[in-house]
């Protein structure tokens, strides 16, 4: 590491120090990273131009199995930062500020992902466009679009905006960074230098933007969820679907914030930063959060196995005792059962246990999406071919399936290697400074407030 | 306008499937070879299968029951709701087309289906020369539009049409004879070639048509009643 | 600094501007998306269109077709409005045609086969006329015409007496129809009774009741499309909707339809007929007008006791229902409810029926047969109805031959006539004979496919090895043309000259067979074949065929049968519409319906409840010398319907379920209909399943068996082996399993190769020792996983 620079303060150093540095385990992860998500490519290269959605397991009934399930998953993965960023800063909740970054990181680089997942879905990609031209507002589907298009859209500019007073931080203090990569902090800085106000007409842009994020974030996944209840079709036809999504986007989004935290915390040996009283704060949430899940999936079949309608009993026997009991019953171990336990019981100041916990609540919240989607699928209301309705993913979807999955932490991870990955500019309040510092174009003076420019005035 | 409707009389149909035959000859629908058939991706815009009944009781008082299957042209479709571009629509005589060319294969219409009538191209449809040969030379096309037994691409959805472009020839017919076009003229080719002569076709907004007067009897019904769709495949218990 | 500050609020307005725009893009599309309707396009087709009528040939209905033929392309079959069988209708098979016409395995033209290589080579139509000439003509020289047979299948039309004709010049006997393996055991049965040896042919439009005796006639049979046209007139076609009852140990889809599945214990139908005689005539409920006045047998004569007293004896409903499973209060009141509500017609089953191929199968076809005749149903409107054919203008008479001559005495290859008293047809015994020494030289196969389509097929097989010379004119390379010398295919029904006669309605009618394109490759029609070769021949053979092309003969053969050649072409079919029911006793009650092909026995118009053909036959013979004719009933019974027990083919402990080999309306009985790739498709519709063969089984005996659907499992009878798939058929008998026909394919093209199993392989391949029917529906089967 260069020490040629330097930090102005302890927290400056550590939370800056993973840039600048590439090192050579960086690469090897990036590699196999890039490997995988080049096999995607290839795979849908295949699959696009050569065999078309034939190579994969779908069928009919099931028209739609591992490309919507990851569609719905990545889409929910990205409610992470909107709910950290936008609803617990609406909630005043300050304690979130170091997360801040990590978290929208998560939403801004799933995002893509999920959208990505549709196009490589449909049955003609290359016929995008007709949405456009020809879209018909009648369509679910026009308003998952719109919402995600508006979402994807907003993230980037509150992702970009918060990031901005940090970007003209690296340029400032990074100083023996390649010519390129300066470059790069000179151009996305946009000159800011935090006087004039600039941090206050930035805050005021931020609430703003807040609040119309945490609408998008709630519309955006029950929009999703429509795509899903707007149809008639049992399992899928019901008011809750809606608030379930939804529920469910935010559970598996913050667990998903637990793991990426875990991870830089170790990796870039950030202990003091990222207290462990922040995973403890984030525990809280996510015993809210199992438990809310348990309250929608007893609301949901309960009504379901009390009303016992035919189809929907055909359906709801697929989950608990048919094709997909196994996946059923194990998404319950790992989504709730498990992580409860874990949560209630071991995940006081133990990150370990935390990081084990929300890992097996994402893997059954992707089970969770599957086991939405597929069950219904399989048992159409007029039962026919009595042999048919078996979905067995082929190696293609797979293939994909990870590669997106590596594409998220590739993007990830190399953007915490160019930029910082905690919000430096945000948490400046909790910087005790030395006495009689300057100030130093970068940080927020709160507590100086309009002191600042006299001060700068006087130097 | 004419309002095509479909009667099924389920007393005359003995399930031999020549409707599901005279329809994939006459609209150009691909084999599924083994594997894929076996997968469930064979193409049939009219199906037959067993229904299973409930509480149908067990051998020997137990009986196997079938159903011929076409699209259902709903007079409130709900596949044409979720359609992102329009790709599915419904004309003025009541048939629920499918347009191939501006398709993008989201398969939102296939899904959202209660009757399960739509099939998708997983690939472009193939035929081991020289059975290519066999293939119906009809073409619904025009600019940006692709229908009926037109060749499909691979990646778009298609469905029973009604025989819209039977319909279509017999309006130019009417036309270039310079006379008024006669509901009876057309009919679909599985109600042509029923071997039961259980299907009937023709205008439900005729009064005095067959199936206008069908859809009126005791034994009518419609599938899914419940679902609000008010399918214009109207059947006929058996019995 | 401005710049810096615009720069951001850019950003910020710029985000604003852009969901705005979104939004109001949006709110553009809700205007548009209430326009449902879109502009459409235009409709277009081919320059070049023509409709040509033909006969569809891909089952023995032989229903009319109009060939949609788009720029020189058979693109479309349909059902031809006016051909009275099918009226305009047209079954999966016919509409599936243009994939037999273009299938990618049709042979393209005559070769040779080299028996040690199994090479084939392309040959010249004219060396193989030669070839043949030239080794018939050497028989003929040899003094051995009866050395060469002719084995065929369905071959309706004028082509069936056109092939004997040719055979009956060239000196042999030996021309073998496949009716053994299915509609001879109705016809010997309806002959045997009513002295006419043919189908009888039933009026469903107008009957009340029909009792159908294994009948798989909405699916398979003789003339399915004509069973289905009727029944469902039956249903809803007039007034009153009339009762069907199916007896059957599988459902089908007969069963399934009718009022009530009766399933009985598999071959034990003459019992059940008997049985209800009983009860016919117990309760007075007999047509006495009939019995009295135009039968033969019904009381005791002096020492010949009668049918009424055989019947009261022997088959008390109480017995029947030991012997059937049928409760006796079924027996009686279906019984009654078939005498009461006339006219009623007993159906026998036309092909793939149980009665066929059973030990005593005859006995129950008489059995049946009889019970129209208990109730006044021969030759009543609702009845039965003897099928009338168009006048055929006969054949000049054959120039007269010494060679011919004495090969036409020989005994019959089949041991028709001899072996198999009863038997005019043994095809399945040819096989037999040929491994048993019996010499022939030359053999051909017309529409014929023994190596796969008999049960136990593969003697065929060895059979062919022995036979110096075979040829097949078949237009696949199916599992006996594999094995011939000469391969010589005709063309496609689309692509020759042709015809069939109506059967099923009773009246006459004539159907026609035409070239719709021409012909794709270089094939022959194998009437056109003949000629060339009997040309070729010179001699008497030649004088016998002096015409120059199929198509003349049939032009001479129809002459005269109401219609000019152009009409009948155009039309495609021609019939004299309405049967005309003979009057009881009247000169043509004598001469066209009851006794006009009785050999042995007078022509007096009496319908025989007591068999005196039979007794011709059998009425000298000994107890010891009916056993081996399968008989053990003795004396009068012997000469009258009685059941048989059957006599398994297989320890009953060991092969506990008796097994059924099913016509499906799929892919119906022809070898070629495998190769048609939609007709796999579709093959297993009732129980899901497609590409590939399955048994079915009722879940009782899955269970018992330790059996769950769709496990595979082997099927084992005293004859062979297979594997193949279990399904769980609830409307089946618990100890009957049924497989699939016309799979299991080794040859024939890609579509066919090595789909599914050919259940034939594990049937009984013996021949009923006094008619020559394949008895195979005894064969009995274990299951096991």
């Amino acid at each position: 590491m260069n020490k040629a620079w330097h930090p102005k303060n302890e927290r400056e150093e550590i939370v800056l120090s993973p840039i600048h540095a590439v090192t050579n385990n960086d690469l090897w992860l990036w590699g196999i990273l890039a490997a995988i998500l080049l096999a995607g490519l290839v795979s849908w290269g295949i699959q696009f131009f050569v065999t078309g959605l034939s190579a994969t397991g779908l069928n009919r009934p099931v028209y739609w199995g591992l490309y919507i399930t990851n569609f719905v998953f990545f889409i929910g993965l990205a409610h992470s930062g909107t709910f950290i960023s936008a609803i617990l800063r609406l909630a005043g909740q300050g304690w979130r500020k170091p997360l801040t970054r990590a978290a929208e990181a998560i939403t801004l680089f799933s995002l893509p992902f999920g959208v990505t997942s549709i196009l490589i879905d449909m049955g003609r990609p290359d016929r995008v466009l007709n949405i456009f031209i020809y879209g018909r507002f009648q369509s679910p589907l026009l308003w998952d679009i719109t919402a995600v298009s508006l979402y994807l859209f907003s993230s980037v500019v509150f992702f970009y905006l918060s990031l901005l007073p940090d970007i003209a931080l690296c340029r400032d203090r990074l100083t023996e960074v390649p010519a390129w990569q300066h470059r790069m902090y000179e151009i996305l800085s946009l000159g800011w230098t935090g006087r004039n106000g600039q941090f206050e007409r930035l805050e005021k842009a931020l609430d703003g933007m807040a609040i119309f994020m945490t609408m998008l974030v709630i519309t955006v996944h029950t929009v999703v969820s429509w795509v899903f209840g707007m149809t008639i079709q049992p399992g899928w036809h019901t008011a809750l679907i809606g608030p379930f999504f939804l529920l469910g986007a935010i559970f598996s989004g913050t667990s998903a914030v637990v793991i990426v935290l875990a991870i830089l915390r170790k990796a870039y040996h950030m202990e003091n930063v990222l207290p462990v009283s922040l995973f403890n704060s984030l525990r809280k949430l996510l015993i809210t959060f199992t438990l809310g899940w348990l309250y929608m999936m007893i609301a949901e079949n309960l009504t379901t196995s009390y009303g016992n309608l035919p189809e929907e009993m055909r359906v709801l026997g697929q989950k608990t005792g048919g094709d997909f009991a196994i996946m059923f019953w194990a998404m319950w171990i790992l989504v709730f059962f498990v992580p409860l336990l874990i949560f209630i019981f071991k995940g006081k100041d133990n990150i370990p246990w935390m990081v084990g916990a929300t890992v097996m609540v994402n893997i059954g919240m992707w089970m969770e999406r599957f086991i939405v989607i597929v069950p219904t699928e399989t048992r159409p209301r007029l039962l026919y071919e009595l042999t048919k309705g078996v979905y067995r993913p082929t190696l293609i979807e797979w293939v994909i399936t990870a590669s997106l999955f590596s594409g998220l932490i590739l993007l990830y991870s190399m953007f915490t290697r160019f930029f910082p990955i905690v919000p430096l500019w945000e948490t400046a309040d909790s910087l005790e400074p030395e006495e009689n510092e300057k100030p130093v174009i970068g940080f927020r003076q709160h507590k100086f407030g309009a002191t600042s420019s006299a001060m700068l005035k006087g130097k | 306008m004419s309002k095509w409707s479909m009667v099924i009389d389920l007393d005359k149909c003995v399930a031999c499937q020549a409707c599901s035959i005279a329809c994939r000859f006459e609209n150009n629908t691909p084999v599924a070879a083994p594997d894929q058939s076996e997968m469930g991706r064979a193409i049939r815009w009219n199906d037959v299968f067993p229904l299973p009944v409930e509480g149908e009781g067990e051998y020997p008082n137990t009986k196997e029951r079938y159903i011929t299957r076409p699209c259902m042209h709903c007079e409130n479709p709900p596949c044409i709701k979720v359609c992102p571009v329009g790709a599915t629509y419904q004309d003025e005589e009541g048939i629920v087309r499918q347009n191939y060319a501006r398709c993008i294969g989201c398969r939102l219409c296939t899904v959202g289906c209660p009757y399960t009538v739509r099939y998708f191209n997983w690939s472009a449809p193939e035929w081991v020369s020289p059975l290519s040969e066999h293939l119906n030379p009809d073409r619904v096309e025009g600019s940006g539009v692709l229908e009926g037994p037109s060749i499909r691409p691979r990646g778009v959805v298609e469905k029973c049409t009604y025989c819209i472009h039977r319909l279509k020839k017999a309006h130019e017919q009417a036309d270039a004879e310079g006379r008024e076009f006669r509901a009876d003229e057309y009919v679909p080719a599985c109600v042509q070639t029923c071997t039961g002569k259980a299907r009937f076709f023709g205008d439900l907004d005729d009064p005095t048509s067959t199936v206008a007067q069908l859809s009126q009897k005791r034994r009518a019904f419609r599938l899914l009643e419940e679902a609000g769709t008010n399918p214009k495949t109207i059947y006929l218990q058996e019995g | 600094m401005s710049r810096n500050i615009s720069r951001r609020d850019f950003l910020k307005m710029g985000g604003l501007a852009a969901g705005s725009a979104a939004a109001l893009g949006a709110l553009k599309n809700v205007m548009s998306a209430q326009a449902a309707t879109e502009s459409a396009g235009s409709v277009t087709t081919a320059a070049d269109q023509k409709i040509v009528a033909s006969t569809c040939h891909l089952c023995s209905a032989g229903c009319g077709i109009l060939v949609r033929v788009a720029n020189g392309k058979a693109v479309k079959l349909e059902g031809n409005p006016m051909h009275p069988i099918n009226q305009g209708s047209l079954c999966p098979k016919g509409q599936a045609a243009p994939e037999l016409l273009y299938n990618p395995d049709r042979l393209t033209g005559p070769m040779k086969r080299d028996r040690a290589t199994g090479a084939t080579t392309p040959i010249t139509w004219d060396e193989a006329i030669k070839t043949v000439s030239q080794k018939l003509n050497d028989l003929r020289k040899a003094g051995h015409p009866e050395q060469i047979v002719m084995m065929h299948g369905d071959t309706r039309g004028q082509m069936r007496s056109f092939l004997t004709r040719f055979m009956e010049a060239v000196g042999s006997p030996n021309t073998v129809s496949h009716e053994s393996l299915n509609v001879a055991a109705a016809k010997l049965g309806n002959y045997l009774t009513q002295g006419v040896y043919d189908l009888p042919a039933y009026d469903i439009e107008k009957t009340n009741y029909i009792l159908s005796f294994g009948a798989n006639f909405l699916e398979a049979g003789s003339n399915p499309q004509r069973t289905i046209s009727g029944y469902t007139y039956l249903r809803r076609g007039r007034a009153t909707r009339g009762k069907v009852v199916v007896i059957d140990p599988r459902q089908g889809i007969h069963g399934a339809k009718a009022d009530e599945w009766i399933p009985i214990k598999p071959g034990t139908d003459a019992a059940l007929a008997l049985g209800m005689a009983n009860v016919i005539i117990k309760s007075g409920l007999v047509d006495a007008d009939f019995v009295k006045n135009y039968s033969f047998g019904f009381d005791n004569d002096g020492k010949r006791k009668g049918f009424k007293d055989f019947v009261l004896e022997n088959y008390d409903p109480a017995k029947v229902e030991q012997i059937t499973g049928v409760p006796a209060t079924t027996i009686a009141r279906l019984a009654g409810e078939f005498a009461s509500n006339k006219p009623a017609i007993a159906m026998l089953p036309g092909k793939g029926g149980l009665l066929n191929g059973g030990f005593g199968g005859v006995y129950a076809a008489m059995a049946v047969h009889i019970l129209n005749a208990l109730v006044g149903s021969v030759e009543k409107p609702g009845g039965t109805m003897t099928q009338r054919y168009m006048p055929c203008v006969e054949y000049p008479k054959l120039p007269s031959d010494s060679a011919a001559s004495k090969g036409l005495k020989t005994e019959r290859i089949d041991g028709a006539g001899t072996k198999f008293p009863l038997g005019r047809n043994a095809y399945q015994a040819v096989a037999d004979s040929i491994l048993a020494g019996a010499p022939v030289e030359t053999l051909f196969l017309y529409d014929a496919n023994p190596a796969f389509e008999t049960p136990g097929g593969k003697r065929f097989a060895d059979a062919f090895k022995m036979v110096p010379f075979v040829v097949s004119f078949s237009s696949f390379m199916d599992e006996s043309a594999e094995l011939a010398d000469l391969i010589l295919p005709e063309p496609t029904f689309l692509e020759r000259w042709g015809d069939d006669h109506i059967e099923g309605l009773g009246y006459p009618g004539v159907s026609l067979y035409q070239p719709v394109i021409e012909p794709l490759y270089d094939t022959m029609n194998t009437g056109d074949f003949f000629l060339k070769v009997a040309e070729t021949m010179g001699g008497t053979v030649a004088k016998a065929f002096a015409w120059k092309s199929y198509e003349e003969v049939l032009q001479f053969r129809l002459k005269d049968i109401g219609a000019d050649w152009k009409t009948f072409t155009e039309l495609g079919v021609w019939f004299q519409p309405g049967y005309r029911f003979a009057k009881r006793g009247s000169a043509h009650w004598i001469e066209e319906v009851v006794g006009k092909d009785r050999m042995n026995t007078p022509r007096d118009g009496y319908f025989d409840l007591y068999s005196r053909e039979l007794n011709c036959l059998l009425g000298k013979k000994k107890k010891a010398e009916l056993a081996p004719l399968g008989i053990t009933m003795t004396g009068d019974g012997a000469n009258m319907p009685h059941y048989e027990a059957t006599a398994f083919a297989g320890d009953e402990t060991e092969f506990p379920l008796t097994l059924n080999v099913i016509t499906l309306m799929s892919l119906g009985p022809k070898s070629e209909a495998a190769n048609m790739p939609t007709l796999q498709e579709i093959s297993g519709m009732t129980v899901g399943e497609t590409w590939g063969s399955w048994l079915e089984m009722n879940p009782e005996t899955a269970t018992s068996l330790g059996l769950k659907d769709k496990d595979t499992v082997s099927v084992e009878s005293a004859f062979g082996k297979i594997q193949t798939k279990v399904r769980l058929v609830k409307a089946l008998r618990p100890d009957v399993v049924n497989l699939p026909f016309n799979l299991g394919h080794t040859a024939g093209g890609r579509f066919a190769k090595n789909r599914g199993v050919n259940g034939l392989e594990l049937l009984n391949p013996a021949s009923e020792p006094l008619t020559g029917l394949a008895a195979f529906t005894n064969t009995r089967v274990k299951v096991d996983r």
